[in-house]
């Protein structure tokens, strides 16, 4: 999965910057995550917060023909719904409150693995901490400031917010007659070619023949029908749809 | 511009992951880009402080309007270091004046409010486009995901708000006490005497204070946002790995050539490990540069670092051990006007109430929680911790009526049976003993609570018997069955004096009516 960009005999030492975070599991096998930043988060969070204020303003209108009752529900209910909301969404709903579903957000553990009751107690109780002194200051700057976007809640708990996967869907190829490459093409190869295939479309024509005149040369074809040929060993790797 | 050489990963990305690729570039840099900010804003920030000191506001407009003037810098920088040229703090604040000339008036009247103002800065910039130039190459960035940017300048701009008042927050959180009781809470806000004059100017330089953190964040955000968009339009990861593998196909027939020319004269050289004298560890290789002796000790070396022996040093926390230490003095201070106001508010009649009730609710929910868990659990309670089950009542099994065929209820037996006995051994000495025998069995039956089977034998009778620990019964039990199997089985009359002996033994042991 991972591609660096200076090619590997002058591989830089401090490798190049991603927002991939790697985490090895027992097997050997790197899982790409994909830590969530301060701002795509901040995004959930006003969400959640306003789903939270519109179902307590509800429901405190309804207790307040109950009187004293509905007082003292209501301070419960409040409670439930400050503490809880989170904490309930995150462990039942694999990670994700509605705010962070919609912005395609999900809460893991460190390693990766669905978050617990215990993780997502802690972090959400830290949340007080976090916004000391006033809306979230602590939490803002160790989101900014850490690696990984973590504010205190997430470095105690040892939990993540990582973006997810979407769902992949199937590339649409330009019409080509599917041919085998002439040379044994590496993994990150292939990808480079069949992405030249897919987002042809989304390039101006003239980058395309520009992208294709790189390859001409190596692979003895002239400039001219190199974007075919660069298709058509596309669709071959594509396989038969 | 040399795409290989960049310092991040370059590929397409969502617009939300461009902006987190920017908090990692910023964090990258940051002493850098925050260092050079802070030099550039805060000597402008005091001069304009000192030269409107009567209005505050004014003051903070002026520096706030102004900010797309410093937002170069942090963009010349990061533009640098996106291609591995970081420019030290020196050659970056020389370089500033140079950055300001470019289109200043455009930036600083009507693209000041733009909300892209830092997703189109590098077009400005770093491609120096201008007029209508300037705006295709805007009109084909915006395309798409032009909301990113807009969101992030709001985002920004919420973050920036809830920073300052943070600081302000936690500026009035560490002020001593003694100052805190002379400042009343709201005459601060109202503030509009000369007096407070330093302290509005204080919260304005919070403010450049925030900016200081956050400006260089949100330019490399904006930075990353364009050179995500430009990678979405360029193909420039394509572009990448194309000219990688143009690459590695140009070089790979020379070295082909050089490897083949290397390998060619294959000449059969002599065996080196046939020598016994240099093992492994012998000293050899003495006359080079590096001798094997040094080599082995750099090795060594290597492997005591990181990667092969990793060193911890853990540190920790300890109170003091110290028992002479003085107790601080406890002093509370007293707590401001405003929190007293608010907590008699809060003491309120109808807010007892209130309480009670919700006392009551949460104690029913604990003593519910206690039920819940006993029913929870009630078949470990039953199974562990309740008294000895009673065991299932034994079933009275309904006492036999016969045995040998004799009938064995009481109300066939006569009243004296040692007196019919002796009346009808005369006459009949095998209905006597028969009498006898069968009275014996329904005592056993009914006053010993003997159980009877109506298989028993007469010698399992017995055995029952030794049960009881009657040694007189049992004796006259024996001497009974003996006689009585004679009798039955036999046919053997006893003899006549054993008559009175069988009769007076059982006068002896059940009493005279035979009823004990």
């Amino acid at each position: 999965m991972l591609e660096h960009t200076a090619p590997p005999g002058k591989a830089p030492l401090i490798p190049p910057l991603d927002t991939r975070h790697q985490v090895e599991t027992p097997e050997g096998i790197d899982l790409p995550l994909r830590p969530a930043g301060l701002m795509v988060r901040a995004v959930a969070f006003s969400i959640d917060l306003g789903l939270r204020a519109v179902i307590t303003g509800a429901l405190f209108i309804v207790l307040a023909f109950l009187g004293k009752l509905g007082m003292g529900l209501g301070s419960l209910l409040l409670f439930a719904v400050s503490w809880w909301y989170m904490v309930l969404f995150e462990v039942l709903r694999q990670g994700q409150s509605p705010g962070k579903q919609w912005m395609g957000l999900r809460v893991v553990h460190d390693d990766g693995t669905p978050v617990g009751w215990s993780a997502s107690l802690l972090r959400n109780l830290l949340r007080f901490v976090d916004l000391m002194p006033f809306g979230y200051f602590l939490g803002a700057i160790s989101c900014l400031q850490h690696p990984t976007f973590k504010r205190l809640g997430d470095l105690a708990a040892g939990t993540l917010v990582i973006h997810i996967e979407r769902p992949l869907t199937r590339p649409q190829l330009p019409e080509a007659e599917p041919r085998r490459s002439p040379i044994p093409l590496s993994l990150s190869e292939q990808r480079a070619l069949l992405g030249f295939a897919e987002r042809q479309a989304e390039l101006s024509p003239a980058r395309v023949n520009e992208l294709a005149a790189l390859l001409a040369q190596p692979l003895h074809i002239s400039a001219p029908k190199a974007v075919g040929e660069l298709n058509g060993i596309a669709r071959g790797l594509l396989g038969p749809t | 511009m040399r795409l290989s050489d960049a310092t991040v990963v370059i590929r397409p990305r969502t617009t939300w992951e461009a902006m987190d690729l920017g908090v990692l570039m910023s964090q990258q840099h940051r002493r850098l880009l925050m260092s050079s900010w802070a030099i550039v804003t805060l000597p402008l920030f005091a001069l304009l402080s000192l030269l409107l000191w009567d209005s505050p506001s004014l003051a903070l407009l002026i520096f706030w309007w102004l900010k797309p003037a410093y937002e170069r810098l942090p963009l010349y920088i990061l533009s640098k270091a996106l291609f591995g040229e970081t420019p030290t703090l020196k050659q970056a604040l020389r370089q500033w004046p140079r950055l300001l000339k470019p289109q200043l008036l455009a930036s600083l009247t009507w693209r000041r409010l733009s909300l892209s103002r830092s997703f189109l800065l590098p077009v400005v910039q770093l491609e120096g486009l201008d007029g209508t130039e300037r705006q295709q190459r805007l009109q084909v960035l915006l395309q798409r995901h032009s909301g990113a940017p807009r969101w992030l300048t709001v985002i920004g701009a919420h973050l920036e708000t809830a920073l300052w008042i943070g600081l302000m927050v936690l500026f009035y959180m560490l002020l001593p006490q003694q100052v805190e009781t002379d400042w009343d809470w709201q005459s601060l806000i109202l503030a509009s005497g000369h007096d407070w004059r330093w302290l509005e100017h204080l919260t304005n330089a919070f403010y450049a204070l925030v900016l200081v953190v956050w400006e260089p964040v949100y330019v490399a955000c904006g930075f990353s946002l364009y050179l995500n968009r430009r990678t979405e339009l360029e193909a420039w990861d394509i572009e990448l790995v194309f000219r990688r593998l143009r690459q590695r196909l140009n070089g790979a027939v020379p070295v082909l050539l050089l490897a083949a020319c290397l390998l060619l004269p294959g000449l059969p050289s002599p065996v080196w490990a046939d020598e016994p004298a240099s093992g492994p560890d012998a000293p050899r290789l003495l006359n080079q540069p590096l001798t094997s002796e040094a080599s082995r000790d750099s090795i060594k070396a290597l492997l005591e670092q990181p990667p092969f022996k990793n060193k911890e040093t853990v540190t920790r926390y300890r109170f003091g051990e110290d028992p002479a230490a003085p107790a601080r003095p406890e002093k509370e201070g007293e707590a401001p006007q405003w929190l007293k106001t608010l907590l008699d508010w809060l003491d309120g009649q109808q807010l007892n109430a209130l309480a009670n009730l919700i006392e009551v609710l949460l104690w029913g929910a604990v003593i519910a929680l206690l039920g819940w868990l006993v029913w929870r659990y009630r078949e470990f309670l039953q199974a562990f911790v309740s008294r000895r089950p009673r065991l299932p009542s034994r079933t009275r099994r309904p006492v036999p009526q016969h045995a040998f065929g004799l009938d064995l209820s009481r109300e066939t037996l006569p009243d004296d049976i040692a007196a019919s006995a002796e009346q009808l051994w005369q006459t009949q000495p095998r209905a006597a003993l028969g009498l006898l025998y069968r009275a014996l069995l329904s005592h056993l039956l009914h006053d010993f609570d003997l159980t009877l089977k109506p298989a028993d034998t007469e010698n399992q009778v017995l055995a029952r018997i030794e049960h009881l620990q009657r040694p007189e019964l049992l004796a006259y039990s024996r001497q009974l069955t003996v006689h009585w199997q004679n009798m039955a089985y036999g046919h053997r009359v006893p003899a006549a004096h054993l008559q009175q002996e069988l009769c007076n033994g059982w006068r002896v042991l059940f009493g005279p009516g035979g009823n004990p």
